[in-house]
């Protein structure tokens, strides 16, 4: 105890002493080259071959409008559908039942394996293999007639999606504790009502990001459904620059729209996650 | 400015050339290549050969036979979407474009052509349809290329022959290029389709006895060489040697060997498309 009296008394008190800041030089010339180097690639755009007043008329221009929705529409139904099937197939996946489990690693195999771009064609030209579909006696229409623009990219990307999405959900059910099927069991619950009320209830929370990541690729991803004609915010967009030769321009409006949707779309995916991680709220932060 | 007066100022321009012929530019001299882009979906015009992949075609050919006569330059092929054929010649990817584009009023904003060859947008059906005329398609489904200038052109004559006369419009449905055109065409997407007159020879070559065309082109247009506005030097050395080759008969040779010789013009012409 003496020992260490004299040692503190050894040291001169600091503590008035204010604390010099570190310069951080590199950080300050690091940012100012950032910001150079983005105002001369901000000048270029503004001197380029652009005319800024398309930009400006054509940003809200009620066929681009028309597009954004159209885009909006297709992504929430397709990813809707495929987060349907990707439950199913990460159930059957798991399920001891050898019939289900090749029947969905078959469906990711197959729709994983393949190009989306590929798949959407597919879809669009089915009638050149099925010129009609329906139930023989019941009922019966042209392929094209069912098959429209909507319903093929609707169908490419959902089950497209779907085969993604059921890996994400399979890491999910995964992440939860083996101890939570076993009590599940132990109290006498059966294997679809214990997934309902216990498994997926808690692989939610896992689950979240990546499904939101999968999302906002999504919104993007319908930009393909332009091949297929689905009048989609890109697909507009093309059909004014088809028409008035405004490349660069109406390519920028598109890509201001996806900006601002997956800027809309980033919190919302963190109130999500908020609310999911009810139960575990010290680990989501 | 009138037809007339176009003819006349490029006939003019031509009488001119002999006095002073025309000169290479020289970056393209030093270099010695021609940089063209083309948009290779647009059998006969150009297309990917699908024995060689080569790029092979109408404007391919006389291409070549061009860049021969300008001092023997090497081309440099690139291919693009058929709508960023202009973005490429305003980047100076492209020293000229030659890719079965039409030339029409809209586009002479960003370019000036030199039109070389007689085209028309084509109603075509498939052999069984019921449609006999051009107006029995009043009322029907149409489909074409969105990124050329057709869609405007269908709507242009529905209104001057199915809605003038108390018919229902045409309603057109877009496509990507010909090929999907044509295949939704034959699945009953659409009941019938336009493309140019140019392309349906080789259309009906390759699929024969599938298609029908009715009618005869409904409007009457040229497709041209596309230079840059401030590109004169060039434009006029192609001219004076596209002349040239359409007096010592070369040009058409090439024209007859794509089976299009009637769509040959007598003198190549200046941004001559009325409309």
């Amino acid at each position: 105890m003496r020992a260490a009296q004299t040692l503190a008394e050894s040291f001169p008190d600091l503590s008035g002493i204010p604390v010099a800041r570190e310069p951080h030089w590199f950080r300050w010339f690091s940012a100012a080259l950032i910001v150079l180097a983005l105002a001369a690639i901000a000048r270029a755009f503004a001197g380029g071959q652009i005319e800024w007043s398309y930009v400006s008329r054509f940003l809200t221009a009620k066929v681009i409008l028309e597009g954004i929705v159209n885009t909006m529409v297709m992504a929430v139904l397709a990813m809707a559908l495929g987060i349907v099937l990707g439950i199913v197939v990460a159930i059957m996946r798991l399920s001891p039942n050898p019939v289900l489990k090749s029947v969905a690693a078959g469906y990711t195999w197959l729709f994983r394996g393949t190009p989306l771009i590929l798949q959407l064609l597919l879809w669009f030209n089915l009638a050149l293999v099925f010129p009609t579909i329906g139930i023989p006696g019941l009922w019966t229409a042209r392929a094209v007639d069912v098959m429209t623009p909507f319903l093929a990219a609707l169908l490419g990307l959902g089950i497209n999606q779907g085969a993604y999405t059921s890996e994400v959900m399979r890491a999910g059910m995964l992440s939860v504790d083996i101890g939570q099927y076993e009590a599940a069991q132990a109290i006498g619950m059966g294997r679809l009502r214990a997934l309902r009320r216990i498994i997926l209830p808690q692989a939610m929370r896992v689950v979240i990001p990546p499904l939101g990541n999968e999302f906002i690729g999504m919104v993007k991803a319908t930009s393909l459904a332009s091949v297929i004609q689905y009048p989609e915010v890109l697909h507009n967009a093309e059909n004014i620059y088809y028409a008035n030769s405004r490349v660069i321009e109406l390519l920028i409006v598109a890509g201001l729209w996806y900006l601002l949707v997956v800027s809309i779309l980033t919190p919302l995916q963190m109130l999500l996650e908020r609310r999911f991680a009810r139960g575990t709220m010290q680990f989501a932060r | 400015m009138t037809r007339l007066s176009h003819f006349l100022a490029f006939a003019a321009l031509a009488a001119s050339a002999p006095a002073q012929a025309a000169e290479l530019p020289a970056e393209i001299k030093q270099a010695g290549t021609l940089r063209l882009t083309v948009n290779s979906t647009y059998a006969p015009m150009e297309y990917r050969d699908p024995a060689t992949n080569e790029l092979v075609g109408l404007d391919i050919d006389l291409a070549n036979e061009l860049a021969k006569r300008l001092g023997g330059l090497k081309i440099v092929w690139s291919e693009t979407p058929f709508a960023e054929l202009i973005p490429s010649l305003q980047t100076k990817r492209a020293d000229l474009i030659i890719s079965g584009i039409s030339d029409r009023a809209s586009r002479r904003e960003t370019a000036d052509f030199v039109d070389y060859l007689t085209t028309g947008p084509q109603f075509f059906v498939m052999a069984e349809s019921e449609a006999k005329a051009a107006t029995d398609l009043c009322g029907k489904k149409v489909g074409t290329i969105r990124s050329t200038s057709f869609p405007v052109e269908i709507e242009k004559w529905s209104k001057q022959n199915c809605e003038a006369a108390g018919k229902p419009a045409i309603q057109y449905v877009p496509g990507e290029n010909s090929i999907d055109v044509r295949n939704q065409l034959k699945q009953g997407r659409i009941d019938a389709a336009v493309q140019g007159s140019e392309t349906l020879p080789y259309a009906q070559q390759q699929e024969a006895g599938k298609y029908r065309v009715v009618g005869e082109p409904f409007a009457k247009g040229y497709q041209g060489i596309m230079f840059r506005k401030d590109d004169a030097a060039l434009r006029e050395v192609v001219t004076e040697k596209l002349t040239a080759m359409i007096a010592d008969g070369s040009y058409k040779a090439i024209l007859d060997k794509w089976g299009l010789g009637a769509n040959a013009v007598a003198e190549p012409l200046m941004n001559a498309a009325p409309q």
